[in-house]
Order: structure tokens, then sequence, then C-alpha cells
């Protein structure tokens, strides 16, 4: 293995995305200030891009909205169940300190942005090729899901990535499989469950013709995420 | 006397010796092994012949220092072979055509490479190469240059067909297969660079091969018309290729009536 200079270099997000655990384990063993801000800067940057070609689709006002609210929710996940997440790992037998949970979250993250990032120019070019936004809801709703589907497949492959390597991290800390698969499991439900309730406070990222360029709605915090998709469910089958 | 153990038989059965399987990436011998591969490439066209003949040498310079003056001559050449290919598919239409077709067909290629450039470069960094990303790009020019290279092969083919065909249709299908040809041995040997770059294993860059096909297809819609005329230069109405092309068989199949 390479030994790493002490100084965070460009060469260290290769060392991140191709997964070399050695490193990863490394560095998640000590604050590093210039690291943190290396991979904090690739989670605004690659987050943020990929955010402004989302919301390009609706208007470039738009676009800087959701290239701030991406990162935003990636970082106030990684932030606000940091606590949880580094109770979590000892009580289910990982015993690792709470900068190591963080830091390897935080390391996960990254990844999860620079694949973010990298397609942002693809996903731009999809929305450059795509009719604009309709209020006509039958003009635009092939465009609308084969768009909308772009950007799940793209935020589904970057989210695998992330956890996959984080994963690997996991399993060298841990050095048991079902420790590692078990910590992952528990960090991804506290994750998911606090980051969907963030999404839905910080929505709109596309928005609707209809309605205008908001940066929150004015119901923002008014319901929650889970209420309404039992709500919708329950109209679904009639039981409200 | 001592009892000693005794021999066995000799079984019939030869050993079996576990085969050698080697990685379906592992290069059969490193880059620059050979004397010739470490002669720096110092011109135009040293470096058309060494993509044609030597492309192992290409790869090992563009990992050297200085690589920079290598970089330019393959993106310029790519770039020249793009707009005199460019200038063959405007023939059909003639005039205006002249200059817009091999600004079309140029530009697209190289927004084309930009807009999935960085994304190779993550898939390269998720399979564990140690490429880095100025070598990528270098490798990206090259696949680029011989793709145009192969299109300049195919300009006297598609010129003849163009003078003699009325269809816009088949001549865009035309150009279309031309160029499917030559980006098949573009990506060859972008692939057979990735395998000399320690890649675990290319899947990554498989995927990276079908987002840039889709781009590439999908940009020569998002520039039509580049074979047809039209008064403007980009087109009104946005389309996917898939529903651009369905219209033009469509129109097609309208006029033959």
């Amino acid at each position: 293995m390479q030994a790493l200079s002490a100084k965070p270099t460009r060469r260290e997000l290769s060392v991140l995305l191709s997964g070399q655990v050695d490193s990863l384990q490394s560095w998640s063993a000590q604050w590093d200030a210039r690291r943190l801000g290396l991979h904090l800067g690739v989670i605004v940057a690659g987050a943020g891009l990929y955010g402004a070609a989302v919301g390009w689709w609706r208007d470039p006002l738009q676009a800087l909205y959701t290239a701030i609210k991406f990162p935003l929710i990636i970082l106030l996940t990684a932030v606000g169940n940091a606590m949880l997440n580094a109770m979590l790992a000892p009580l289910l037998g990982l015993n690792i300190a709470f900068r190591q949970s963080f830091l390897a979250i935080v390391m996960s993250f990254t990844i999860c942005g620079a694949v973010l990032g990298s397609f942002a120019p693809v996903i731009a070019f999809v929305v450059w090729n795509s009719p604009p936004l309709s209020p006509n809801a039958g003009e635009s709703s092939g465009a609308y899901s084969f768009i909308l589907l772009t950007f799940v497949i793209v935020i589904a492959f970057a989210g695998t990535t992330a956890n996959l390597r984080l994963l690997q991290l996991l399993r060298r800390l841990a050095g048991r499989r079902n420790v590692s698969f078990r910590v992952l499991v528990a960090w991804l439900v506290g994750n998911l469950f606090f980051g969907s309730q963030l999404s839905w406070i910080l929505r709109p990222f596309i928005g609707s013709p209809g309605l205008p360029v908001q940066f929150l709605r004015a119901d923002a915090f008014k319901g929650n995420f889970y209420e309404t998709v039992f709500r919708t469910a329950a109209q679904l089958f009639n039981l409200h | 006397m001592n009892e000693t153990n005794p021999t066995p038989p000799p079984s019939p059965i030869p050993p079996q010796i576990p085969p050698v399987v080697p990685s379906p990436l592992a290069a059969a011998r490193p880059l620059g092994e050979n004397p010739e591969e470490r002669a720096p490439i110092t011109s135009p066209v040293a470096a058309i012949e060494a993509i044609l003949r030597q492309p192992r040498r290409l790869m090992y310079q563009l990992r050297q220092p200085g690589a920079g003056a290598l970089m330019l001559y393959l993106l310029i050449i790519a770039i020249l072979c793009a707009v005199v290919y460019g200038v063959v598919v405007g023939t059909f239409s003639g005039k205006d055509q002249l200059w817009i077709a091999p600004a079309k067909v140029a530009g697209g290629m190289l927004v084309s490479a930009l807009i999935c450039l960085p994304s190779l470069y993550i898939f390269a960094c998720l399979s564990g190469s140690q490429a880095r990303l100025a070598e990528i790009s270098g490798l990206v020019m090259g696949m680029l240059m011989l793709t145009t290279i192969l299109l300049i092969g195919f300009a006297p083919v598609a010129w003849l067909f163009s003078q003699s065909t009325d269809s816009a249709n088949w001549m865009g299908a035309l150009h279309l297969i031309f160029w499917f040809i030559a980006a098949v041995f573009g990506l060859r040997f972008l692939n057979a660079a990735f395998s000399h770059s320690q890649a675990r294993s290319n899947a990554g860059f498989n995927t990276w091969v079908v987002i840039f096909m889709l781009v590439v297809v999908q940009m020569t819609t998002a520039l039509r018309p580049i074979v047809g005329t039209s008064a403007d230069f980009f087109p009104k109405q946005k389309k996917f290729f898939l529903s651009y092309w369905g219209d033009c068989l469509k129109e097609g199949a309208d006029a033959a009536r």
C-alpha cells in the first residue's frame, strides 16, 4: 500500500473511491482538519452541482435553491444523527469512538457526493434535452417520469456505492461480518428516517410549474413525510 | 529389521496442477517494457502512427510527465478530423451545411466527451484504477482521435453516398453506422488502456460506455439537423432521440406513399 503524505491531496479522493480500507481505517482514527475540509468540500460541490442540474429543469432560481438543499440534507443528516450513530455502534458490537463513526459516515457521504457531482453534467444534458415543465400535466408527463427515474437511478447508484465502501470499512473495524452488517443497517435506517423528513421539510427540489419558485413551501413545518405517506396509502385503500 | 512405511502405489492419475487463471484485466506485459514504447511521441504524425500501430506506446507516453504536448496533438487531430468529416456530412445538403455540419460534429463530439469525462474518472476510481485525471483525459482524447481518424477512412464512401442519395434519413443512418464502427475501435483502445491501470473490474467502464454512447446519440438529436437543413442553428423543440427517430421514420414512410 502506498504511504500517503500527511497532507490531504486530490489523490485522496481516488483512494476513497477505490475503497483502500487500510487508508480509510487510518483516516477514521484521527481528526485531520484539512482532510475533513476536503471531504466536506466534495460533498458541498458534488451534491450541489447535482442539485443544480435537477432544479434547473424548473427554473435557474430553483437550480440555486436545490444546489443549496442537496448538500444541506447530507450534512444535516450526518451531524443530526452523529450522536445516535456513535451510540448504536458499540451497542451493536462495534466498539468505536464518536470520532470514528462520524468520520466513517462523512467519508461515505463524500463518496456519494463525488459520484453525484460526476453525473451532474449528464443530468444537465438530460434536462437540456427535455421539454420544459408544463402546467398541463399531460404535455410533459412522459418526460417528467423519465427524468425523475433518471434522478432516482443516479441517487440510488451513488448511495449504494457509498454504503458498499462504508460496509467494507466497518468490516475492517469490526472484524466480523454480522456486526458490521448490523451497524450499517442501523445507521442506514436512522439516516434514512432523519433524511427523509429533512427532504420533506426542504421541498421542493424540482417544483411545480403551477406554484411559484420558493426556497421552502409555506407549510414546510406542517406535517411530516410519514404522515403524508400514510394518508396517501389510506386514501388509496379507501381507509380514510 | 525396522518396518518402513510402505510406499503408496503410484497413482494412475497425474497430479492436478491448479490452473493459473489470470485476472481478466491483467495486462500481459506492463507498459514500457518494450524499449519502442519508451520512445517519446514528438509530432502529430507520430501520434497517429502510434495509435494505429503502437497503442501501448501512446498509453505509456500519456503517463509520463510532460504529456501535455502529446494530449494537445491528440485533441487537435481529433478536432481537425471531425471537422473534415463534418464537411463530408455537409456535402449532402451543401450551402450553409458545409460549415454548420462540421461545427456541430466537432463541437458535439467535444461537448459529449466533456459531459462524460467526470463520470469516467469516478468509475475508474471505483474500479481501483490508479490512473490520474490527466491520464484519463489523455486517453479520452486518444479515443476521440482514433474514432475520428477512422471516420476519415469512411469519408470517401460517405461522400459518394451523399452525392447519389436524396434521403436525409438514409444518410443520417449511414453516418451513425460509420460513427458506431469507428467508436467501437476507439472504445477498444480506451478499454485496453484501462486494463493497464490496475482496475479490478471493468463493470464500471462498461456502464460508462453505455452512458457515453447514449449521450453522443442524444447529442446528434440535440444538434439537429446535421445532414438536412434548417433555418435555425439549434432546434426549437426538445426531443429525445428515440422520439426524433420515430418522427423521421414516419415522415419518410409518409413521403414514400
